[in-house]
């Protein structure tokens, strides 16, 4: 089954319009009616955007969800989906892919924040740029991610990673401040730079190739390791938190 | 007449012990006051009739009217936001969280700018704190963090912390021990027994090394960390884990600057630790004189502290998403309610400009930097003033604020209570 969702543009384009229920899940079920929430009022999905299912399935990895328009504002796409895939043709709002378990969300734009917040499973690919708390978890929650994987080819914004408890996150550019705090497990992998990483972690590991600049002075030096043809230094903590976990990167600085 | 033990509705101390003489229904004289609760108690200006604007000019309009106008533009917008909250008494922001939940509302309070990152480091990590009074008889090791108490809570050091005379401290000037930590020597500073100069935005990186330490393992730390020397860290933390009592207050240097939640959660984690040595607890030097109550009724209302959005029914929480700065950056809102707070004069010019941009309705007693944003002013009673209610000090013992002058202006209270009724009426009608 092909579903093309395609969002028209609005009046006011900057109230978001809340839409969880675009999920293949949402579509496998024919009774479902799916619908949005704009502002403080709720609306059928045909209110805000056009939209064609063409074919038939038989399971929710037989769907396909395309998403076109201006959807920079469009929030939970994704959210709870356990299989099929969704393609964001532009950039995508908050909150896409939340607690996924399966399936995969590409994103040809860029993201806003908590892309993947929580995620079990399945996997996201963003080809521009994530914002904050990326791959992380929720407010005062415990774990972030805890599978699946994420891999954005722009940078992220602050507190990427945060929480995270499993899976696999590559970023090909940069990282705002605390990537990976709080880090429990899981495997990060920075090709760019990044700030104040791996504050507080207690075990995962994270490779960064860039530079981690203002270090966080609680981490162990544990000489240098060579991995994937790249010499690292390998530190060890956070010692702070009683920590245990790995931290290696090619280049980095203190604030003295 | 003289009234005694009156609340200042001023700071997050509340100061209950202030003496104030009135006559002929004016406040003649205070006593017991800092500068800034004096300030309060004996402004004179304010606005004195519903203000609107009509055809670019502002006119004087009956209270029904301003009332009635302010329903419609809540009632008619999409996204409309609840704002401020903080300088007005619980039984108000129980009104106020009813509407937001009429309407649909996003309801947030000041305290999205100043101790928002404290309440998100709570919820991660908890708050092993305790009340001023512990601290004033108890606590032999003060430590105030990013905050200048002379300047923001000038009564704080002479009522609870360093110059207060102390059941188990016997000489309070020489058995009570101070530290500041500070970008700058502030006067704070000036009278501190340590004072450690971090460089802006070091905190956190501070704060794992005193950790570190205070675990045994200072090895690990480098010879100096964000300015600050690594001898002078080591003696900091042996003062620290010497104590017998030590008490934490951080203020906006901490919330506000780099890392935000991040630098409480680990003065949290730090305070932790040296529970494992000694007696130790934190606490927010919170600003206005409630806004910790707005805190506590949204909670007990909705669950969470502040930054809810009622739009889908239920309350969704999230700063950085339903936090008042974020929103309007973004331009979400399309109608706005400040109540008992001056955004227009703290908030980043960009925001103001959305605030202006849509249609927006004031409460408060006074004209401030918010009246030039708005459409309606409506004035009210100077609540612990003019009209009594529940106010929460910063370390959440509620106190019971005075009505000391009779007035004929409307409370907060009864305005949005109108409000709601008014707009009950409108849904009615259809």
């Amino acid at each position: 089954m092909n579903v093309i969702i395609t969002f028209r543009n609005h009046e006011n384009p900057f109230i978001p319009i809340e839409a969880e229920m675009i999920t293949p899940d949402a579509f496998l079920e024919e009774k479902n009616e799916i619908c949005v929430a704009v502002g403080n009022r709720s609306y059928p999905l045909s209110e805000v955007a056009d939209f064609s299912i063409v074919g038939e399935a038989s399971s929710v990895d037989d769907i396909e969800v395309l998403i076109r328009g201006d959807t920079s504002r469009v929030k939970r796409v994704g959210e709870y989906m356990s299989g099929g895939a969704i393609t964001i043709e532009g950039d995508i709002g908050m909150h896409c892919g939340n607690f996924m378990s399966g399936g995969r969300i590409e994103i040809l734009g860029s993201a806003d924040g908590w892309l993947g917040r929580e995620m079990k499973g399945g996997e996201i690919i963003c080809h521009g740029d994530a914002g904050d708390y990326c791959a992380s978890g929720y407010r005062g929650g415990r774990r972030g991610m805890r599978g699946g994987s994420v891999e954005v080819f722009g940078s992220v914004g602050d507190f990427a990673c945060e929480h995270i408890a499993g899976g696999e996150v590559l970023i090909h550019g940069n990282t705002g401040d605390f990537a990976c705090a709080e880090m429990k497990g899981g495997t990060v992998t920075i090709l760019g730079d990044t700030s104040r990483v791996c504050a507080n972690m207690s075990a995962g590991t994270c490779y960064v190739y860039g530079s981690a600049v203002e270090m966080i002075p609680t981490f162990e030096k544990k000489g240098t390791v060579n991995h994937d043809g790249v010499l690292f230094h390998h530190f060890r903590g956070d010692v702070a938190n009683r920590g245990n976990g790995d931290l290696y990167t090619v280049h980095f600085t203190y604030l003295q | 007449m003289d009234i005694k033990d009156v609340p200042c509705p001023f700071c997050g101390c509340l100061c209950d012990d202030v003496k104030i003489q009135i006559e002929d229904n004016r406040i003649t004289g205070v006593e017991n006051c800092c500068t800034l609760g004096n300030a309060k108690f004996l402004s004179k200006s304010r606005l004195q009739h519903p203000i609107m604007r009509k055809d670019g000019k502002w006119v004087e309009v009956s209270y029904e009217e301003a009332i009635d106008e302010t329903a419609r533009i809540l009632s008619d917008a999409v996204r409309p936001l609840l704002y401020g909250w903080s300088g007005t008494v619980g039984e108000a922001q129980v009104v106020g969280v009813h509407l937001a939940e009429e309407i649909g509302a996003l309801i947030d309070s000041t305290t999205s700018v100043c101790h928002n990152p404290s309440i998100l480091a709570i919820q991660e990590v908890g708050h092993p704190g305790c009340t001023l009074g512990q601290v004033k008889n108890r606590a032999d090791l003060v430590i105030y963090w990013g905050c200048n108490p002379i300047e923001a809570h000038p009564r704080h050091m002479s009522r609870y912390t360093t110059y207060a005379d102390g059941y188990f401290i016997d000489n309070t000037a020489t058995d009570r021990k101070v530290i500041v930590v500070d970008i700058r020597r502030s006067d704070g500073a000036k009278v501190a027994d340590e004072f450690i100069q971090v460089k802006p935005g070091g905190d956190y990186l501070v704060l794992s090394a005193l950790r570190a330490m205070v675990r045994g393992k200072s090895d690990v730390v480098p010879d100096s960390v964000a300015g600050v020397k690594k001898v002078q860290l080591q003696r900091v933390a042996d003062l620290m884990m010497k104590a017998k009592f030590g008490a934490v207050f951080f203020g906006l240097g901490v919330t506000m600057s780099r890392g935000k939640y991040k630098n409480v959660r680990n003065a949290i984690e730090l305070v932790s630790e040296l529970n494992r040595k000694t007696k130790f607890t934190i606490s927010a030097m919170r600003g206005h004189f409630n806004v910790y109550g707005f805190n506590e009724v949204l909670t007990w209302m909705a669950g969470y502290p502040f930054a809810v959005d009622f739009s889908r029914g239920i309350a969704f929480y999230n700063p950085g998403e339903t936090s008042v700065i974020d929103l309007l950056e973004k331009k979400e809102p399309d109608a706005c309610l400040v109540v008992a707070s001056d955004p227009g004069a703290h908030f980043p010019k960009s925001t103001i400009e959305h605030i202006a941009a849509i249609p927006t309705v004031q409460i408060d007693p006074c004209v401030n930097a918010t009246t030039a944003l708005c459409q309606v002013q409506i004035p009210v009673a100077i609540t612990g003033i003019e009209s009594a209610g529940t106010a929460y000090r910063m370390d959440g013992v509620p106190i019971r604020m005075k009505k000391v002058l009779e007035t004929d202006f409307p409370t907060d209270q009864e305005i949005l209570e109108r409000i709601v009724t008014r707009i009950r009426e409108m849904r009615a009608d259809g």
